[in-house]
C-alpha cells in the first residue's frame, strides 16, 4: 500500500485550486523508518507527504485543535479515522464544508515490528464511510467481514463481576495518569475532562491504582459506542497498556444489546446512550 | 462551619415499628456538622414544624434535614417550615425513611435502622452542599389553546373563555361538534344529542373570548408554559367566510357526489359541503380531492350561483400563528375497523354495520330519516342483532382494553330499535355488561324490561348467509350451548382506539402517548388532566375512551388548571433547573437531543475572550427545563449543572457512607 504520489498530486490540486488552507497527511520522522503527522500549510512542501502502511495515526485529532478550527482543511482517513470523522461531524466538532476529505481504500497498517495491527486484521470498514475523493478514484475496495469478536473480549465476557474488575485493575496498574490516551482520542474533545486530576470532581487525588483504574474506565465509558477502534491510544500509551481491551469490550456489549450499534458507520447517529429507542433493553433496570 | 439540624419523624407506627427512631438520632449527632438532632411523633403537624422553625433560630442551622416520609409528600410542607423560620427553603433535604426503609424492611428492623441512619447522612452530607435557590417567574401569555372541537374542545373552550381568558379553538374538520354530532338520542337519560350539543355549537361561535379556526390543524408548538407560540394551519377552503351567508346554493347545485362522512357514507354529499345542517361554522367548504374545477379546471358552477362571490378557487392554505399560555387537547377518538372479523363476513356481508352507522340510521337527521333499513335492500329490519367487545378485549385480533362505552349505547341502541321499529326483537351478544356510572345499571334494567331484548353471553363464532338472512352462530355461556339466530341486520360494537394523529400531534406538542396511542396522563390518579410537560391539558377521548358525561367533566378540569395558570401575571417556578458553563460546553449537543422536553437550543459565542471567531454552545431555556437531569447525564463535558443536584453535593452524599 503506497499512495505517496497519489496524495501528493491530490494536495498540490487543492492548494492551486485554492480550496484548502492547510493539509493534514503524514510525513517520514526523518530519523526512522516511522511516520509522523503532517500539518502542510505550503504548497511547496507537499513533498515531505507520504502514505504507506505505516501511516498509522488517525488524523481526524487534527481537527479538534484550536489552530485547526475553522480552517479549510485537506486530509487523509482510512476506513477506521472516518468513522471518528463521521462522529466529529455528527456531533458538530467540525464543519463539513471546510473539509476536503481524501480516502484511503486501507489494506492495513502495521505495528513498530512490520506485522499487520490487530484492529486491522478484524477491521469491517477498510473503505472509508465518508469522504470527498478516493485517493485512486475508485470508491470500493474489497468486501469487508462481519463483525466478529475476538477471543479477548470473548474471555472477559465469561468472568464473573468480581473476576471482571480483578482482572482489568490487574491489567492496567501500571497506567501513570498521565492522559495521553484521551488526549490522543480524536472523540475526546472536552475542555474540562472527567478525569483530569486537577480539575475533576471525580477523580482528583492520589494515583493509586483503583484511582487510575477508575479513570480509566469513565474515560472509556464516554468513548462507548463512541470509539472507532483507531488505537491512536494505545500507541500513545507510554506504558504500552492494552486499552483496546476496554474499548472493545463496550463495543461488543453495545453491538448485542443495542442495535447491533456500531460507532461513526451513518452520520447523525449519536450512538447508543445518546439517543433514544423502542428497542432499547431495558432488563438491567428493576 | 455548617450547622445541620437533624429532625427524624416516627410518622406514627409508620416508621416507629420498623425503624428504632432515638438510635437513629443518636447516630445522627454524631456526625460532626450536626448541631441539633430530635424526633418526634409527627413532624408534619404544626407542633413538629414549630420544631424546626424554633431550632432554626435557637441553634443558627445552616440546613436542615428531614428523616420521614417521600418529598413527595410533604418535602413542601417542611420548605414552607424553613422560609417561615426565614431560612432559605432549598436549604432542606428530606432523608426518605418511610418508603426507603421502614416500609420496605419490616422484617429486619435492625437493618432498617442502619439503612435509615445511612440515608440521614447522605442527605446530612448533600444539605452541607445545598445553595440558597430562588423561585423563578416567567410571565405569562393570558390566551389558552384549544386543539379538536368536539363536546370535549367545546365545553373546555366555554368554560375558559367565561373566565374572561381569550381562548383559540383549533378543529380539523369544517365544523366543530366532533362524534357527539353525530349521535341520536345519548344513553343514559337519551335526551337528543343535537338539542344539547348545538347551543354550545353556538355559544362557541358567538363567544368574545372565543376564536374559532375551523378547518385548520396545528404544525408547530414552541415554546414553554405561559409561553408558547403556535403555528396554525389554515387549509384553503376556496370560500371566503367573511362574506359568504351560508345560503346553500352552492351545495345544491354542485353536480359532484362523493360520500358523505358524516352520515359513515351511507349517503352522499356534494364536493362544496358543510358536514351537517346545523354545522357551526355553518359555511361550506370545497373539497379539493373531489372538486373538478381544482382537479381538472372544469365546472365552476358554484361561483356562478353565488350571489356573493365568496368562491375563490385559487385560495392558498394560510399559515398563521398564535401567542399561547397554555393548551388543552382534545382531539377526541376513531374506531376500529372490524375488517380482522373475517369469520364473520365483514366486508362481504352487506347488513353487517357498525355501530355509528346503526346510530346514523336511527338519527331524525340521518341518512334514512331515523329508521334502520338494511344496506342490502333497504328493507326494515325485524331481528337485529348487536354483537359486544368488537375489537375490544381481544388481544389476538383488536387491543386488550376496555372501549368503556359499547355496552351503553348497545343498550341504547336496543331501546332505539324497539321505539323506531314495531314488532322487532334485538339479540345481544356480551361478555360483560358493565355499566358502572351514575344511573347505568339502572339504565340497562329498565331497557332489558322495556324492550325484552335478548343477551346472550358468549362470543359470536361464525356469521353466515342463509337466503336473505344471516345466520348468527354463537355461545350461550349461560346454558353452555351454541346457539343460532336468524338476523336481518348485524351491528357490531366496534372498540375505541386513538385518533391516529395522536403520535404525531403528541411529538409536535412534546407530550408523550402509550403503547396504544392515548395521550399519556402526568398521573393515573392524581394528576389526571395534566400532561407530563407544564400547560398542556388532556380532554376527553384523547386520553382514554370515555362517554360524554366523563369527557365533560374532564375538559371543565383543563379549564380550571388553564385557569389557574393565568391566574397571576407571572408564574412562581422551581428553580432545580439546569444551565450550561459555556466555558466547558463543547458544543456537541448531545444534550439538545436528549432533552425530552426541548428545552436546549444552541447559541453562538466567541471562541475566547475578544476572539472574532464564533463556537456553537449549548443554551437552557430556564421556563422550558423540568429539572428532568438527563441532559447533565449525557453531557461528557460536565458542562451542566442541575440546580439541587449539583455534583459537590452527589459527590458529598456518595463519600458519606
Ligand atoms: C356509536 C356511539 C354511540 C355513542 N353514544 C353515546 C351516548 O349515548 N352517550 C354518551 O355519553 N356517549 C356516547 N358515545 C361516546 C361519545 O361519542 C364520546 O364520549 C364523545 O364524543 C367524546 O368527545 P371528544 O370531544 O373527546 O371526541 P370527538 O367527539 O371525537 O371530537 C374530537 C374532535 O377533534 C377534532 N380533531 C381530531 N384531530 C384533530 C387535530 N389533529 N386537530 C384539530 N382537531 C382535531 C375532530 O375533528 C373532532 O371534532 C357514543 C359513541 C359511539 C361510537
Ligand atoms: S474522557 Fe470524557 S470528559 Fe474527558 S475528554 Fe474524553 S469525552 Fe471528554
Ligand atoms: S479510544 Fe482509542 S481506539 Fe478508540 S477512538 Fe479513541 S483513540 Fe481510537
Ligand atoms: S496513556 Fe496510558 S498511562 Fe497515560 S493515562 Fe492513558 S492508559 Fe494511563
Ligand atoms: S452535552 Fe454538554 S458539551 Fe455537549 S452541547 Fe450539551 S452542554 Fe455542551
Ligand atoms: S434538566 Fe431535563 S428538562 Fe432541563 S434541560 Fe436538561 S434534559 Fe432538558
Amino acid at each position: 500500500m503506497d499512495y505517496t504520489n497519489q496524495i501528493r498530486e491530490i494536495a498540490s490540486k487543492l492548494f492551486a485550486e485554492g480550496k484548502i488552507d492547510v493539509f493534514v497527511g503524514y510525513r517520514m520522522t526523518g530519523f526512522d523508518e516511522n511516520q509522523v503527522p503532517a500539518l502542510i500549510r505550503d504548497p511547496n512542501e507537499v513533498s515531505k507527504l507520504v502514505f504507506t502502511d505505516k501511516s498509522v495515526f488517525n488524523l481526524t485529532n487534527y481537527l479538534k485543535q484550536d489552530h485547526t478550527r475553522n480552517k479549510r482543511i485537506g486530509m487523509v482517513v482510512k476506513g477506521c479515522d472516518s468513522r471518528a470523522l463521521n462522529l466529529l461531524l455528527t456531533e458538530s466538532q467540525v464543519k463539513r464544508e471546510n473539509l476536503h476529505i481524501v480516502g484511503i481504500p486501507c489494506k492495513g497498517v502495521v505495528d513498530e515490528n512490520g506485522n499487520k495491527m490487530q484492529n486491522c486484521i478484524e477491521c469491517i470498514f477498510p473503505n472509508p464511510v465518508v469522504f470527498d475523493e478516493m485517493v485512486d478514484g475508485t470508491p470500493t475496495g474489497s468486501e469487508a467481514p462481519p463483525y466478529q469478536v475476538n477471543t479477548d473480549i470473548q474471555n472477559i465476557a465469561a468472568m464473573d463481576l468480581v473476576e471482571r474488575r480483578a482482572y482489568f485493575e490487574e491489567v492496567f496498574e501500571s497506567c501513570i495518569r498521565c492522559n495521553a490516551c484521551r488526549h490522543s482520542c480524536p472523540m475526546c474533545y472536552c475542555a474540562k475532562c472527567c478525569i483530569d486530576q486537577e480539575t475533576s470532581t471525580l477523580y482528583h487525588g492520589a494515583n493509586t491504582t483503583s484511582s487510575a483504574f477508575h479513570a480509566l474506565m469513565t474515560w472509556s465509558l464516554h468513548l462507548a459506542g463512541r470509539c472507532v477502534d483507531c488505537r491512536n491510544c494505545e500507541k500513545a500509551c507510554p506504558s504500552h497498556l492494552p486499552l483496546h481491551l476496554l474499548h472493545k469490550w463496550n463495543e461488543q456489549v453495545i453491538y448485542e444489546n443495542f442495535q447491533e450499534h456500531l460507532a461513526g458507520v451513518h452520520e447523525g447517529d449519536r450512538g447508543a446512550f445518546y439517543k433514544y429507542s423502542m428497542k432499547d433493553p431495558d432488563d438491567f433496570i428493576m | 462551619m455548617a450547622r445541620v439540624g437533624v429532625f427524624v419523624c416516627f410518622c406514627g407506627a409508620n416508621i416507629a415499628d420498623f425503624v428504632d427512631v432515638p438510635a437513629v438520632v443518636e447516630e445522627a449527632k454524631r456526625i460532626r456538622e450536626v448541631k441539633f438532632a430530635i424526633d418526634y411523633k409527627y413532624m408534619c403537624s404544626d407542633p413538629g414544624q414549630q420544631q424546626i422553625r424554633d431550632a432554626i433560630v435557637q441553634h443558627r442551622l445552616t440546613s436542615i434535614v428531614v428523616a420521614a416520609c417521600s418529598p413527595r409528600m410533604h418535602e413542601k410542607t417542611f420548605r414552607k417550615a424553613l422560609s417561615d423560620a426565614g431560612m432559605n427553603p432549598y436549604l432542606l433535604e428530606v432523608a426518605n425513611i418511610r418508603e426507603h426503609s421502614s416500609w420496605v424492611h419490616q422484617k429486619d428492623k435492625k437493618a432498617a435502622t442502619a439503612k435509615a441512619a445511612d440515608l440521614v447522612r447522605m442527605a446530612v452530607a448533600k444539605s452541607i452542599a445545598n445553595e440558597q435557590l430562588h423561585e423563578i417567574s416567567v410571565p405569562v401569555t393570558k390566551r389558552a389553546l384549544v386543539i379538536g372541537g368536539g363536546i370535549a374542545g367545546i365545553q373546555a373552550a366555554l368554560d375558559i373563555a367565561d373566565a374572561r381568558i381569550p381562548v383559540v379553538l383549533v378543529e380539523k374538520s369544517p365544523s366543530i361538534g366532533g362524534k357527539m354530532a353525530q349521535l341520536d338520542e345519548t344513553f343514559p337519560t337519551l335526551d337528543c344529542s343535537q338539542c344539547i350539543l348545538t347551543p354550545k355549537m353556538v355559544d362557541v361561535a358567538s363567544h368574545p373570548y372565543i376564536e374559532l379556526i375551523p378547518y385548520a390543524e396545528v404544525l408547530e408548538l414552541d415554546g414553554f408554559v405561559g409561553n408558547y407560540k403556535a403555528k396554525i394551519k389554515k387549509k384553503a377552503s376556496y370560500v371566503n367566510f367573511k362574506t359568504c351567508t351560508g345560503c346553500g346554493a352552492c351545495w345544491q347545485k354542485c353536480p359532484v357526489k362523493v360520500p358523505n362522512e358524516y352520515n359513515m357514507g351511507i349517503d352522499k354529499r356534494k364536493a362544496i359541503y358543510t358536514p351537517f345542517p346545523q354545522a357551526v361554522p355553518n359555511k361550506p367548504v370545497i373539497d379539493a380531492r373531489y372538486c373538478t374545477m381544482l382537479t381538472k379546471g372544469k365546472c365552476g358552477i358554484c361561483s356562478k350561483v353565488c350571489e356573493k362571490g365568496s368562491i375563490d378557487y385559487k385560495m392558498q392554505d394560510e399559515i398563521i400563528e398564535r401567542e399561547i399560555g397554555a393548551v388543552v387537547v382534545a382531539t377526541g377518538y376513531d374506531l376500529w375497523d372490524p375488517k380482522p372479523y373475517e369469520e364473520y363476513g365483514v366486508g362481504r356481508f352487506k347488513d353487517i354495520i357498525t355501530s355509528l352507522e346503526f346510530e346514523r340510521m336511527v338519527s331524525a337527521n340521518g341518512p334514512t330519516n331515523g329508521v334502520p333499513v338494511r344496506p342490502s335492500d333497504g328493507k326494515v329490519p325485524k331481528n337485529v342483532v348487536f354483537i359486544k367487545c368488537i375489537g375490544s378485549r381481544d388481544e389476538a385480533k383488536g387491543i386488550e382494553y376496555c372501549s368503556k362505552i359499547c355496552c351503553m349505547y348497545t343498550t341504547k341502541h336496543t331501546i332505539l330499535l324497539h321505539h323506531k321499529v314495531h314488532g322487532s326483537h334485538s339479540y345481544v351478544f356480551y361478555m360483560d355488561i358493565r355499566a358502572a356510572g351514575k344511573g347505568y345499571e339502572e339504565f340497562v334494567k329498565k331497557a332489558q324490561v322495556d324492550t325484552g331484548a335478548t343477551y346472550l353471553r358468549g362470543r359470536v363464532s361464525k356469521i353466515y348467509k342463509k337466503g336473505d338472512k344471516l345466520m348468527v352462530r354463537g355461545e350461550d355461556a349461560q346454558i353452555g350451548q351454541v346457539v343460532e339466530v336468524e338476523a336481518d341486520l348485524v351491528v357490531l360494537a366496534t372498540a375505541v382506539v386513538p385518533n391516529k394523529d395522536n403520535p404525531d400531534l403528541a411529538r409536535l406538542l412534546g407530550v408523550s402517548y402509550d403503547k396504544y396511542g392515548y395521550m399519556s396522563e402526568a398521573h393515573p390518579k392524581l394528576r389526571p388532566v395534566e400532561t407530563a410537560k407544564a400547560g398542556i391539558f388532556l380532554a376527553g377521548c384523547t386520553q382514554a375512551p370515555k362517554d360524554i358525561p366523563d369527557t365533560v367533566a374532564q375538559a371543565s378540569a383543563c379549564a380550571a388548571k388553564v385557569c389557574g395558570i393565568f391566574a397571576g401575571d407571572t408564574m412562581k417556578k422551581d428553580p432545580m433547573i439546569s444551565t450550561v458553563n459555556k466555558e466547558f460546553c463543547s458544543g456537541c449537543q448531545n444534550c439538545v437531543t436528549v432533552c425530552p422536553y426541548g428545552a436546549i437550543v444552541t447559541e453562538e459565542v466567541p471562541m475566547g475572550h475578544g476572539s472574532k471567531e464564533m463556537r456553537t454552545v449549548a443554551k437552557i431555556n430556564e421556563g422550558v427545563c423540568q429539572g428532568c437531569g438527563s441532559c447533565v447525564a449525557v453531557c461528557r463535558s460536565m458542562a451542566i449543572s442541575l440546580a439541587g443536584f449539583t455534583d459537590p453535593q452527589i459527590i458529598n452524599e456518595i463519600v458519606s457512607i
